[in-house]
């Protein structure tokens, strides 16, 4: 089922790597524009289920790389079985200095609370997104604490370990 | 009741229906808190110990911190400790309020608990036993009676440093001082 699901992406777009990584795991690499047309069109073929949306920082080659984890129920359809489940890994990358991507939040509106967490995490901003507000963090970051760049040891020396015991206040 | 402490309620019957009747808000941060369903439970049943659990901390005399906490936790934390009324105990439970244990190079989890409220008594571990709690809970009777369970007396005395401690980490906090500050911190200017 996954070489008919490959070759239906191979041959519908032009400058996409498809590999079979399992029985039920397909890996797409595309170019950061072709984002939304992808995942439209591979939600019309019924995989309706946005499981995760996550980026790696690749430090040393100066992008970030999304991972959109895309599975299907496909209840209505008698081709699929529950053990032939498959998923869709789709990574695309982006350049480090300019972090920017369009929203996948009319497509998938699941991808809200992902997508604000990466950009407080992160600092990759989604555009078109209803709101790009905190979501777990407290304090303001100079860097985003979960970019490579960010020394937690240091971050920790300078804020938290600077705060003074009560009772060493007469000190 | 014991005989030997015939002589402790008449002293101070107070507090000693405060010592052995310990009402607990458990604050749910991380991992710790699944120590407290067995603990309060048939199994070890905390409240041979005359420790239950109760809804709000309007109710609660002991506060017992389970486990890491988080810059947002600890917002909730202060929050939830400056509504009990007085007496309140507070018990750090596991390594993590200690000194940050395994979070201790994390970007959000505070390091030690002890600078932004009182705490009277640590139970180390990670996890600790349930029956840890019940050791806690006999030392704390102990402290009690010799009186050494004052941290909110501490904090009473010494609210200017610990606000300036929370707004350190916090930023500004939006709501009022529970105790009257001046603009200047005593003690501090020589």
């Amino acid at each position: 089922m996954n070489k008919s699901v490959k070759e239906k992406l191979e041959s519908t777009f032009k400058d996409i790597q498809v590999s079979i990584l399992e029985d039920s795991r397909i890996a797409v690499t595309v170019e950061n524009h072709g984002v939304l047309v992808i995942l439209r069109f591979l939600k019309d073929k019924g995989f309706d289920h946005l499981a995760l949306l996550s980026a790696v920082d690749w430090i040393e080659e100066k992008e970030f790389e999304l991972c959109f984890i895309l599975t299907c129920y496909m209840q209505n359809d008698d081709e699929y079985t529950d053990s032939q489940r498959l998923h869709i890994i789709l990574k695309t990358r982006i350049s480090r200095e300019e972090p920017n991507l369009e929203t996948i939040t009319g497509i998938f509106p699941n991808a809200e609370p992902y997508e604000r967490e990466i950009h407080e995490l992160f600092g990759i901003k989604f555009e078109g997104h209803p709101r790009l507000t905190p979501l777990l963090l407290e304090r303001n970051y100079e860097i985003p604490p979960f970019r490579k760049d960010f020394d937690t040891r240091k971050y920790v020396k300078d804020v938290f370990d600077k705060i003074p015991f009560v009772e060493d206040k007469d000190k | 009741m014991d005989r030997n402490q015939i002589t402790k309620w008449f002293k101070a019957p107070a507090k000693m229906a405060n010592k052995y009747s310990l009402h607990v808000i458990y604050f749910c941060t991380g991992c710790g808190i699944i120590e407290v369903p067995p603990v309060i439970t048939s199994r070890w049943d905390a409240e041979r110990f005359g420790v239950i659990p109760v809804a709000t901390p309007r109710q609660a005399n002991l506060f017992l911190i389970t486990g890491y906490v988080s810059v947002k936790t600890l917002r909730a934390i202060i929050r939830t400790y400056e509504q009990m009324p007085e007496p309140k105990y507070t018990v750090g439970f596991g390594s993590c309020p200690i000194n940050g244990g395994m979070y201790w190079d994390s970007y959000n989890t505070i390091k030690h608990l002890d600078k932004y409220i009182p705490i009277d008594g640590w139970i180390a571990g990670c996890m600790p036993r349930p029956e840890a709690i019940f050791i806690a809970v006999t030392h704390l009777w102990t402290l009690i009676d010799k009186e050494m369970a004052n941290g909110y007396v501490k904090y009473r005395e010494n609210y200017e440093y610990y606000r300036k401690n929370q707004e350190k980490v916090l930023g500004k906090l939006e709501w009022p001082p529970l105790f009257p500050v001046s603009d200047e911190p005593r003690g501090n200017v020589q």
